[in-house]
């Protein structure tokens, strides 16, 4: 039951009451849907504030009507509710979607990798962080974009759209990268498989000694797992024509993995054959990272070549 | 500070350059770095290129700006930034919408708001 409306220290007409109730009834509806807990507090605020602003007039039913007129329709101000709500939960929304936040100041991630994301992390100039969270796991990845930005190879808006204006030829370029490490490494394991002992080498510690040992079936078929599926990867997204930043990002991240994988295979090989240092660990992980650095950087160049081909042909230099 | 307290500031500041740079460009075309060293002059807007590059990209993509490569006197060309059609429609707008604010918020805190 409700019940009845004063302002001030006069009660209002029933008619002007019932114009109020309606209003706000429909408010806390639309809200119901837009804002949920805070359609009760929120009406309650409105309701004082319809109240006070009565106070002045003579409660009439056209005075209420323009009260409320003031204030929209109640649809469009529960909207407005809603509006501010979601620019609340915008500010906070990484601490509290799911898959994906911080914890003990860790970022992580384990919603599925999407090569928009993969695209995002790997090569965004325009953001000057180096280290930025990490596409799937805990921790942070590389973003070459930013490295490259800070040693002055390209500038944040070289390009309108990373990529967009690459000739073609060269995309396939970017995606025979990946392709001609895997072969390396398939021919190093062809021609080397044989000799090698039932266990081989797979960690070693700070001066470069080995910490670990596989069958050298697992780490044959893990050293081509991570070498041969991102580089399908990479080639199922160049077939599927997706935006030139989401191929040469699969093309770079497809780089990363298959080098790490060439590399390691290359110091299991060093080492039997007695080859031993914490350099070649060091030589790994620098072309690990340097390969697909080359790669995303020598594209840019040559995406701002061609932008600037395009506007500067027709004018006098 | 509260990190919400940062958001609400981040967000607030966003506005500001947003207009800063709109203004820049209604006078005149601007490279980025330009752009950069300009409002950086200014430590109240706290501006870095991390702020300003990805502002002008978000406006190239939404037609409020354009950009062109030009040549340059002294170096490599360079990309040069305007104000499109639709641009200084919103910019003239975005004025108006400014005075507003900046009117209402002066006689706002000129009521004795503590501070």
């Amino acid at each position: 039951m409700i019940e009845p409306l004063r302002m001030s220290s006069r009660a209002l007409t029933p008619e002007s009451a019932h114009l109020i109730e309606t209003y706000l009834d429909r408010v806390q509806g639309a809200m119901l849907l837009t804002a949920g807990d805070e359609a009760a507090d929120a009406v309650e605020d409105l309701r004082a504030h319809v109240l006070s602003e009565l106070a002045e007039t003579d409660g009439s039913p056209a005075a209420v009507s323009r009260v409320l007129g003031a204030l929209g329709t109640p649809e469009s101000l529960a909207a407005e509710y809603a509006d501010d709500d979601a620019g609340r939960e915008s500010r906070g929304s990484d601490h509290h979607s799911p898959g994906h936040g911080t914890f003990l100041g860790m970022p992580f991630d384990v919603r599925m990798p999407t090569t928009e994301r993969i695209a995002s992390r790997l090569w965004n100039p325009l953001d000057p962080s180096v280290f930025v969270p990490r596409v799937f796991g805990i921790g942070w990845d590389i973003n070459f974009g930013a490295v490259a930005v800070k040693l002055g190879i390209v500038r944040p808006d070289d390009e309108d759209e990373p990529f967009a204006t690459v000739p073609e030829g060269w995309l396939l370029v970017a995606l025979a990268v990946p392709i001609a490490v895997c072969a390396v490494l398939v021919a190093m394991l062809v021609t080397r498989y044989a000799g090698m002992p039932a266990f081989a080498p797979s960690q070693w510690d700070v001066a470069g000694r080995p910490s670990a040992y596989w069958r050298k079936e697992a780490l044959a078929a893990f050293l081509l797992a991570m070498s041969v599926v991102p580089t399908m990867l990479a080639a199922r997204v160049f077939a599927r024509r997706r935006p030139a930043l989401n191929r040469v990002a699969a093309a770079a991240a497809a780089t990363l993995l298959s080098t790490a994988a060439l590399t390691q295979f290359v110091q299991t090989v060093r080492t039997l054959d007695g080859v031993h240092g914490a350099w070649l660990t060091w030589v790994g992980v620098g072309l690990t990272l340097l390969l697909p650095f080359a790669l995303l950087t020598v594209l840019s160049r040559i995406g701002r070549a061609a932008e600037q081909r395009r506007d500067l042909a027709d004018r006098p230099r | 500070m509260t990190t919400e307290a940062d958001g609400r500031i981040s967000q607030f500041r966003k506005g500001v350059v947003e207009l800063a740079i709109l203004g820049m460009l209604h006078r005149d075309e601007a490279y980025g770095g330009e752009i950069v060293e300009a409002l950086s002059a200014h430590p109240g807007l706290a501006i870095s290129a991390g702020t300003v590059y990805p502002l002008l990209s978000r406006l190239k993509k939404s037609g409020v700006i354009g950009s062109v490569w030009r040549e340059s006197p002294v170096g490599p060309p360079r990309k040069y930034y305007r104000l499109t059609p639709a641009g200084e429609t919103e910019f003239g707008e975005m004025i108006r919408a400014w005075d507003g604010v900046t009117g209402a918020m002066k006689s706002l805190l000129g009521r004795g708001v503590s501070r």
